[in-house]
């Protein structure tokens, strides 16, 4: 049936002269396809690495790729990016059709868990003894323990970060408040957010002080948790967790939620330069140490402080989350030796006190954490420390955490937005996600 | 006479006025587009909307054309589209004329399976289409983005047998009396016919493959064979994202599609004469 | 050519049989060639996955590990036990039933705007094209903000016409509604087969009618609506699978929100497919919408023998 097509296609081109584009196509036609890799003779290894970061971040750890090329001779990384936000679909597939690189950074921490578990990833704890080094060493304390799956190390990381509060000075002294000493307190916070919200004569928000949110995080504030660390076992009806909801519950009380979300409605998001905070609308925001970028790029005449999450007595002080992107090797790596000289390089504290300075976040390895870029903010210095603390949650180590992560997320919107019962809401997530879990851990022994 | 003439005047002003009221809201996003992309930053969210950038960031277009490799990626996206516009026009044309024209047993069953692949979700073939792609050792190349276009696809074949059906067949009739093959038909007189559709479907076929993401997302490995929507991503990072530069590229990829409709709605003009009803 | 084929339009002589006999003699085999790309390509590139889903729909399979045949407990799980598939469901024949129709009459009505003999003609084509090939990334802001319930250009509108202001995107009851608002700008695909429709659409008749005594809008109803009905026929199919399948918008600007309000069936499945390691259950969801939505489309075409006119259709 291929003979026709030479014949229709010159008879296209003399019958439709309005189509200018067919002799462009068929020139095009002819033009070799497909894209082999440059020929090297006995050159170096190439090690293919797709990464999880682009635009300035991913010129700032293009440079260190070059530095570790000039360094090692026989390895080449050659370092792929531009996968943007529908990455994970392209490492998905990859996984699934057996076509992954030598060495990722493509993998979110909420992740890990579900690839390690299936056995695709590379376990790293021989490489890691041979090079002579130490998770639970070498990494602060909520890293090593969200790389560590069912007790062995699938992932490094070179970048992490931390969650606390950043502050309006100003407007806490408009408010009346102390701007040198933030809340501690869960009811010292309540009463700050009270105190800077002003509301018109219509009672539309003019500014609100604080609008907590982010329950999987608020939770282990509150002294819950939402995996048993022991058993493995799916704890989120735990009181803890409960304490939380309810908590954030009694803001959806307080303040007319949706006029609060129209209010929200009325700037732009987060990390631009109308941010609520930047722009004074908000007083107190839930940020991480990359809001100083942003605050320097956006609002650099704002005069800002932080302070860690304020705990409800009996709770925990503190608290951060850990997160980002993992740096694995999958499991089907032809040269894993040449995959893990890159790995670990990179994830040493020189290279990664260089790549967190450069993007912006903190780092991940305590040594890296000492080095004097960090020390020269006053709020890299808080972040680093705060990095350090054991309080620091990453994803906990279950299989179904993106999807239980998801869920968390919709039942905090059902109680905050639908007036929703915590109790009920909560009981029924323990029993979809122990079910969801259980279905999850069935496929793996199978 | 002059009160008919009058009455013309009144129509083609009222005409125009209609046109340019809704022409400026359907404007309206392109507008923005390129006003974002000569924003400076602090303009980029404002709330209420900043109209006209002040002072345009004129070289927010220049860096975004250098911060990628625009040009190459340009080549790259180009051949791309060519060989889809041709596969899907050459191939998409044979297969409808055998739906619309050609009366055989089986005909309803290429109809119906050719629906059912638009009506199955793409998510769930996803992974089974990149395992048979993985097979031919395609993978890291344009391969799984060029060949199936030779085979057609559901959304062309169907609007072209559409088409061809609106012709008469006594025309085809009379041709076969003059001793034309089928071949003939299909070339002589179907695809002159035609021409608007063809037209319509090439645009399609460009537009779908200049702006596809997924395909080259899952199929390319090496920068260098990267299309212009992978470029894109470079502006996004893992915290925000490049807005101004972001919008320059974007508003910079439209144009060629700019250019490719206005080439092919010319074809619309001429398809009166052509349809073989009025001599 | 011409000629000819103006006289053979209005009688059809008897002399035509004998080919007509002989050419169905070949018409088996012409057929099959020409539709040849197709088949091929369909067993090449289609049959596979396709059968291979339907497979993974009786099983557990998260894509990685091997599949575990279970039976139908995805599809009791998905009908008993998931509510979020109920929900999507509804929210997507929302779309169906409320956001088709609008679309295709808007597509259709701008089309027809655009197919009169005015000055610069090729220049508004083009600008009432634009916003269906403007990246919807690079638009959501404007989105955004035209659809701000308390500044956006949308409701201060509506505010000086006294009317409603709906909370649109914040509000669950809205939202959709918003969406399909959004999609009337992306009329211009839909609008550009209709005016490649209207190319065949022959003035002759047109006129002949104006002869006859009727109104313009006799005229559309009586001429030009049957020439385009076999597009409409298209575009309403399209729109349909479309409709069922929707997606992009929901996903870069909602993510399903708020409470679940534009969670689409597609997005739902997208989820389970590709966040949470449930394949198996993905492509049950996804033959169940393949069966709703072909169910639908057969009903169209059942119909469409009533209201479509095929001027060549071989009977």
């Amino acid at each position: 049936m291929r003979r026709p097509a030479p014949a229709a296609a010159s008879a296209l081109r003399r019958r439709l002269p309005g189509l200018a584009w067919l002799p462009i196509a068929a020139v095009a036609l002819l033009a070799p396809v497909g894209c082999g890799r440059l020929a090297t003779g006995p050159a170096p290894k190439q090690v293919i690495y797709w990464t999880g970061w682009s635009a300035e971040e991913f010129n700032t750890q293009q440079r260190l790729v070059d530095e570790f090329n000039r360094e090692h001779p026989g390895i080449q990384v050659q370092m792929l990016s531009q996968f943007g936000n529908s990455g994970y679909q392209k490492v998905r597939i990859a996984f699934a059709g057996g076509a992954t690189p030598d060495v990722m950074s493509t993998i979110w921490a909420d992740e890990l868990a579900g690839y390690a578990m299936r056995g695709v990833l590379e376990p790293l704890d021989g490489y890691l003894k041979r090079s002579g080094r130490n998770l639970e060493r070498d990494f602060t304390p909520g890293v090593a323990r969200m790389l560590r799956v069912r007790g062995k190390v699938y992932g490094l990381c070179a970048t992490t970060n931390t969650s606390f509060i950043a502050y309006n000075k100003s407007i806490f002294r408009e408010a009346g408040l102390d701007p040198y000493h933030p809340p501690t307190t869960i009811a010292e916070l309540d009463a700050a957010a009270r105190a800077c919200t002003v509301s018109d004569r219509r009672g539309s928000f003019v500014r609100y002080g604080f609008r907590p949110g982010g329950l999987a995080l608020w939770a282990y504030v509150f002294g819950g948790q939402w995996v048993d660390p022991a058993t493995g076992h799916i704890t989120a009806d735990h009181p803890g967790n409960l304490a939380a909801l309810r908590w954030l519950a009694s803001y959806a009380k307080r303040y007319d939620l949706k006029k609060m979300q129209v209010f929200q409605s009325t700037f732009g998001s987060d990390q631009t330069a109308n941010g609520p905070f930047f722009v004074g609308k908000v007083a107190m925001w839930s940020t991480g140490e990359w809001a100083e970028q942003f605050v320097r790029r956006y609002a650099p005449d704002l005069e800002w402080g932080w302070f860690p999450l304020p705990a409800p007595p009996g709770g925990r002080t503190a608290c951060s989350s850990a997160g980002g992107s993992v740096f694995v090797i999958p499991a089907a790596c032809k040269d894993k030796e040449a995959a893990w000289t890159f790995l670990d390089w990179f994830t040493r504290p020189k290279p990664v006190a260089r790549f967190c300075s450069g993007i912006g976040n903190v780092p991940p390895v305590v040594e890296a954490g000492a080095d004097p870029v960090f020390q020269q903010s006053a709020l890299f210095r808080f972040a680093v420390n705060l990095s350090r603390s054991s309080n620091t949650f990453g994803p906990p180590g279950t299989p179904i955490w993106p999807t239980y992560a998801r869920e968390i997320g919709r039942v905090e919107e059902k109680v905050m937005l639908g007036g929703g019962d915590p109790v009920a809401l909560l009981a029924d997530l323990q029993r979809r996600m122990t079910r969801e879990q259980l279905d999850a851990m069935q496929d793996l022994s199978g | 006479m002059s009160r008919r003439r009058w009455l013309a005047a009144l129509d083609a002003l009222l005409s125009h006025g209609v046109l340019i009221a809704i022409g400026l809201l359907f404007f309206l996003p392109f507008y923005w587009l390129v006003a974002t992309a000569l924003k400076p930053d602090a303009q980029v969210f404002a709330m209420p909307p900043v109209w006209v950038p002040h002072p345009p960031q004129w070289r927010n277009f220049p860096r975004a054309l250098t911060y990628v490799p625009f040009g190459l990626y340009t080549i790259n996206t180009l051949r791309i589209c060519a060989l889809n516009v041709l596969g899907t026009v050459l191939a998409c044309s044979l297969v409808a004329y055998s739906l619309a024209k050609v009366r055989w047993k089986g005909r309803e069953w290429v109809f119906w399976s050719m629906l059912a692949t638009m009506i199955l979700p793409g998510q769930v073939t996803m992974v089974p289409t990149f395992t048979i792609f993985r097979s031919l050792h395609w993978i890291g190349t344009i391969l799984p983005l060029v060949v199936p276009p030779f085979f057609g696809n559901a959304f062309s074949i169907f609007l072209l047998r559409q088409f061809f059906m609106t012709i008469p067949d006594e025309l085809s009739d009379a041709a076969r009396i003059d001793g034309c093959s089928d071949l003939g038909i299909y070339t002589r007189l179907i695809l002159p016919l035609s021409k608007p559709a063809l037209a319509t479907v090439g645009l399609f076929a460009f537009i779908g493959s200049w702006n596809d993401f997924l395909g080259p997302l899952l199929y390319l490995n090496d920068e260098r064979s990267y299309t212009l929507s992978i470029g894109l991503q470079r502006f996004v990072s893992q915290h925000g994202a490049e807005w101004s530069m972001l919008s320059a590229a974007s508003a910079v990829m439209t144009v060629p599609i700019i250019i490719i409709f206005f080439l092919a709605q010319r074809t619309f003009i001429q398809g009166i004469t052509l349809t073989g009803i009025k001599g | 050519m011409k000629e000819r084929s103006s006289h053979l339009l209005t009688s059809s002589p008897p002399h035509l049989h004998p080919y007509r006999r002989r050419a169905s003699r070949n018409a088996q085999l012409t057929g099959l060639a020409f539709a040849a790309p197709w088949i091929v390509g369909f067993i090449v590139f289609f049959a596979y996955p396709v059968i291979a889903s339907a497979y993974y729909s009786l099983c557990s399979f998260d894509a990685i590990r091997p599949p575990r045949f279970i039976g139908f407990e995805n599809y009791r799980r998905m009908f008993t036990e998931d509510d979020l598939f109920w929900k999507s469901l509804w929210n997507t024949l929302y779309m169906v039933v409320a956001g088709l129709p609008v679309g295709l009459a808007a597509s259709l009505g701008i089309a027809l705007l655009l197919n009169r003999k005015v000055k610069g003609m090729t220049v508004y084509r083009t600008i009432y094209y634009l916003p269906s090939i403007t990246p919807v990334v690079a638009t959501s802001i404007l989105w955004l903000w035209l659809l701000n319930p308390e500044m956006g250009l949308i409701n201060i509108a509506l505010g000086k016409m006294h009317l409603m202001q709906p909370g649109w995107l914040t509000d669950p009851a809205w939202a959709k509604a918003a969406l399909i608002l959004m999609g009337l700008w992306g009329a211009g695909g839909g609008m550009v087969i209709y005016l490649a429709a209207l190319q065949d659409v022959p003035e002759s008749l047109t006129e002949a009618a104006a002869l006859d005594g009727a109104g313009k809008l006799q005229q559309f109803r009586h001429v030009t609506l049957p020439m385009l009905s076999p597009v409409i026929l298209f575009n309403l199919i399209m729109g349909l699978i479309g409709s069922f399948q929707y997606f992009t918008q929901a996903y870069v600007m909602t993510s399903g929100g708020p409470q679940d309000s534009t969670m689409f069936y597609a997005l739902h499945l997208f989820n389970r497919a590709f966040l949470d390691f449930r394949m198996g259950y993905a492509s049950a969801m996804a033959w169940v919408l393949f069966l709703v939505t072909l169910v639908c489309a057969l009903l169209v075409f059942k119909t469409s023998a009533r209201w479509v006119y095929y001027a060549g259709e071989g009977r």
